[in-house]
């Protein structure tokens, strides 16, 4: 970045001079559209935003400091069955499952709390402090005029609050991709291990235990932290993300179909199909303290395959269970000196506390997927001639993403159906023409022409795929270069802006390469 | 609070009489009586005081079993598999009934422990016969329930996977394995050193069975580490498996009526439900398998087995012990 570009990322925040937030007063602060933050009057504020946060609070001059305030305030203002009463505590943090101890006592554990609201299509309010009782507080409120969360943080223990944008400007330019959306990329709530046993939060699987804390850090017995939800995860997967992402997820199509059924740009749902704007993280269910013990270690099905959409939405045949035996697991984790660190003195051999954490295609991009079917958008032998292309990688497909390249300007909905499935595969086909039977193009109109009989054609590509896989699943060398694979993938996270902490993954030898899996079960490394 | 008089009956259930009330009791202390020796750290609240300073923690589970999220397949497989009785080892079992067309009309879910139902067999036949005439069917015949004199908690019309169900019949579930767990968990383990104490090691440090299980390791765990600081346990009266609650928020009824309302406690009370069932009443024309779980219709008791919480609780008895730590088995 030179001199002159302006910073757009979630730093801008952080990196505000000191006075320039002013307290006790709205700013917005949009990166793409505000140059710099600027207070909102009255009149600006009720107008842009209609979330019960800044209507119960804010556009009533309240204007709390920290998380905690921010719970206490909404106490004053709404009745005792409020649904922004019935709250949920959740815990994170990529060092949860490293006790404190004189060793561990410099490691940044980043632990932080989600605190959600209850409400019957998911919550309205959603926010995350490191520390209920200072500043730096994040929100997200449901705004049920414009549809989407609005985003708010503050900055330090200033007063100020800053409107950082809705779950809509992630989708637009100029806003798309910055500030907040760098991490929340389609405007939802964010939790990236949506998934059973949910690497990094406290839930049955893996509690979150006063031992991560000094002896003396208040946290132990702070009410946010003694009150934690009983199931933790569970129900933060249940109750609040998967919920909230629908939620906007129904909500952006409703936007997008309103204009007499005619979506503009509908390369930005595309692109959440074939592409990878974000990711969940996935883990085998064995904890990795157990890999050497205990016999065999399931991997997650959706390293191999994107089996949430080709198999629960689309009904292509299901993976095998992807296990591999403890010897072999072990022996990876020496050759590839696998420890798990925070890269400033502490260092532990071994995986995470869930063992082979891997990223996986995002709940979120399925939630469009599934939306898009629904809509007429996509018909469903569309959508699987699109994951099939190079369907043996579900994330990071430079051959897929490259689809995006023929996505038509717009997409018509009538009586919920749509052509445009038809016209996008007609162009990429015409586009395979001249660009071989090798190139993504190709491997689309292969997909495509097998016509009707899609599923059984693609089943039989998926089952002699697992069949192969369960194979290569079977020797060192083709664990390793499974074990390889997953790491580049691991590489890749590491580049996002999702990637906060060095705990997130255990750090291996491997060297940095782009590996990319073949339908034969072979890894491919350039 | 003072040494306990009895043990009461699951969820305090009325229906046995004073003396069987008491043989219940003692039926209870004998599963501690025959731990105690060898377990220094768990009490029998009936013998030993459970002081004011003691403290409870709720250990909590889904019920569906976690052996299968990596045992099956896909979601389909996971669900077909888990109604069948002989999957269901988390201390929940349920039964799913059908219409001829297989869409569900109702299913129930169970937490009553099979030592309940043997003592009200060797005290009271009559009764018995009654609890099965209400939880199964009128049908229900002495012959069904006994070999000869013995009743048999495993017979054919409490172990169907269709129909309806009196209590636990999985072997491993039974009041007896959760307190001989919570027994075995207060030892304290090493390997190498290094103490173990997440719930997978040390389900197969301690040989405390299936490791992917969602309950025993869950209750081992929480168990060993109060046990670790010194501490004495025993489990909450009124001893049993409960089910704590079941999620209905992300079920979607074709007429918006709330999932809730068709979720009804049959044997328990508030707080200490034993038996539940899910069902849409006749009058609003649609099924079990027209609600959405998920997006998807509920084809399988097992997706209300996803939402379903299940319960033990333990007392924390501040102690003085200094724990002998073992090695790991093997």
């Amino acid at each position: 970045m030179t001199q002159t570009e302006p910073d757009v990322t979630c730093m801008a925040f952080r990196n505000l001079p000191p006075g320039e937030l002013e307290p006790d007063k709205i700013h917005r602060f949009v990166l793409g559209e505000d140059a710099e933050p600027r207070v909102l009057d009255a009149a600006a504020a009720a107008a842009e935003l209609a979330d019960p946060f800044a209507t119960l609070l804010l556009l009533q001059g309240t204007f709390p400091r920290t998380a905690g305030e921010v719970l206490t305030s909404l106490d004053n203002v709404v009745k005792e069955d409020s649904p922004l009463r019935a709250r949920m505590f959740f815990l994170l943090g990529e060092g949860s499952q490293i006790p404190f101890t004189p060793e561990t006592a410099s490691v940044n554990r980043n632990l932080r709390f989600v605190v959600a609201t209850v409400g019957d299509r998911g919550p309205d309010l959603l926010l995350s402090s490191f520390t209920p009782d200072e500043g730096d507080v994040e929100l997200m409120a449901w705004d049920e005029v414009t549809g989407g969360f609005n985003y708010y943080r503050t900055v330090g223990g200033n007063s100020a609050w800053v409107f950082a944008g809705n779950s809509r400007h992630a989708l637009q330019e100029p806003t798309e991709g910055k500030g907040p959306f760098e991490s929340h990329p389609s405007g939802n709530f964010l939790m990236k291990e949506l998934r059973a046993p949910w690497l990094h939060w406290h839930s049955p699987d893996a509690p979150i235990t006063p031992s991560v804390f000094a002896e003396n850090n208040p946290l132990r017995n702070h009410p946010w932290f003694l009150q934690l939800d009983r199931l933790g995860a569970v129900n933060c997967e249940a109750k609040a993300a998967r919920p909230s992402i629908v939620r906007w997820t129904e909500a952006r199509f409703d936007a997008a179909l309103a204009n007499a059924g005619t979506i503009e740009r509908p390369a930005r749902i595309i692109h959440q199909i074939v592409d990878t704007p974000t990711v969940n993280l996935i883990t085998s269910h064995t904890e990795g303290a157990t890999v050497e013990t205990t016999g065999t270690i399931d991997l997650p099905q959706t390293f191999f395959i994107d089996s949430e959409a080709l198999t629960e939405r689309l009904g292509l045949p299901a993976p095998p269970t992807f296990t591999v035996s403890s010897n072999l697991y072990a022996q990876s984790l020496r050759t590839f000196g696998v420890t798990l660190t925070d890269g400033n003195g502490f260092a532990r051999p071994g995986d995470t506390h869930f063992a082979f954490a891997i990223p996986e295609r995002a709940f979120e991009d399925q939630a469009v997927l599934n939306e898009a079917i629904k809509r007429g958008v996509l018909t469903e032998r569309f959508a699987a001639c699109l994951l099939m292309t190079d369907f043996p990688n579900p994330v990071f497909s430079t051959r897929r993403a490259q689809l995006l390249r023929h996505v038509p300007a717009s997409a018509s909905i009538v009586n919920g159906a749509s052509s445009f499935s038809e016209d996008m595969a007609n162009t990429i086909v015409a586009a395979a023409e001249g660009a071989g039977a090798e190139s993504p193009e190709g491997e689309f109109a292969a997909r495509w022409g097998v016509g009707d009989a899609w599923k059984e054609q693609f089943g039989r590509l998926l089952n002699d795929y697992y069949a192969a896989v369960t194979s290569h699943l079977g020797s060192q060398e083709g664990f390793d270069a499974y074990f390889r694979l997953a790491e580049s993938r691991r590489e890749r996270v590491r580049q996002m802006p999702i990637f906060e902490s060095p705990l997130l993954f255990a750090e291996t030898n491997i060297d940095p390469a782009v590996r990319v899996m073949r339908s034969d079960g072979t890894v491919q490394e350039d | 609070m003072p040494v306990l008089p009895r043990f009461d009956t699951p969820a305090s259930l009325p229906e046995l009489g004073e003396e069987d009330r008491a043989s219940w009791s003692l039926t209870v202390a004998g599963i501690f009586a025959g731990l105690t020796p060898s377990f220094p750290q768990i009490y029998d609240p009936t013998v030993a005081d459970t002081p004011v300073d003691a403290s409870t923690v709720d250990v909590l589970w889904t019920a569906f079993p976690a052996r299968l999220l990596r045992e099956a397949s896909s979601q389909t497989e996971r669900w077909e598999r888990a109604d069948d009785r002989k999957e269901q080892d988390e201390y929940c079992e349920w039964v799913v009934e059908r219409r001829p067309d297989n869409k569900i009309t109702r299913v129930i879910f169970t937490t009553e422990v099979p030592e309940y139902f043997e003592q009200v067999a060797a005290s009271n036949e009559e009764l018995l016969l009654e609890l099965y005439h209400s939880m199964i069917g009128p049908d229900v015949q002495r012959g069904d329930l006994f070999e000869g004199a013995t009743y048999n908690p495993s017979n054919e019309r409490n172990t169907t996977t269709a129909g309806r169900i009196a209590h636990l019949a999985h072997p491993n579930n039974t009041l007896g394995a959760a307190v001989d767990l919570v027994a075995n968990a207060t030892v304290p383990r090493e390997r190498n050193g290094v103490a173990i104490t997440t719930k997978q090691a040390l389900a197969n440090c301690a040989g405390l069975g299936d490791a992917f299980r969602n309950s025993d390791p869950q209750i081992a765990a929480v168990v060993n580490g109060a046990a670790r600081a010194g501490n004495e346990l025993t489990l909450q009266d009124p001893l049993g498996l409960y089910i704590d609650n079941i999620r209905t928020s992300d079920l979607t009824t074709p007429d918006d009526t709330p999932a809730a309302s068709f979720w009804t406690v049959e044997r328990g009370k508030p707080g200490h439900i034993l038996r539940a069932r899910f069902e849409v009443p006749e009058d609003r024309g649609y099924t079990v398998s027209d609600i959405q779980a998920d997006g998807r219709p509920i084809e399988f008791g097992a997706q209300l087995a996803d939402r379903l919480t299940i319960r033990i609780t333990a007392v924390v008895k501040p102690a003085g012990h200094t724990p002998e730590v073992k090695q790991c088995d093997g």
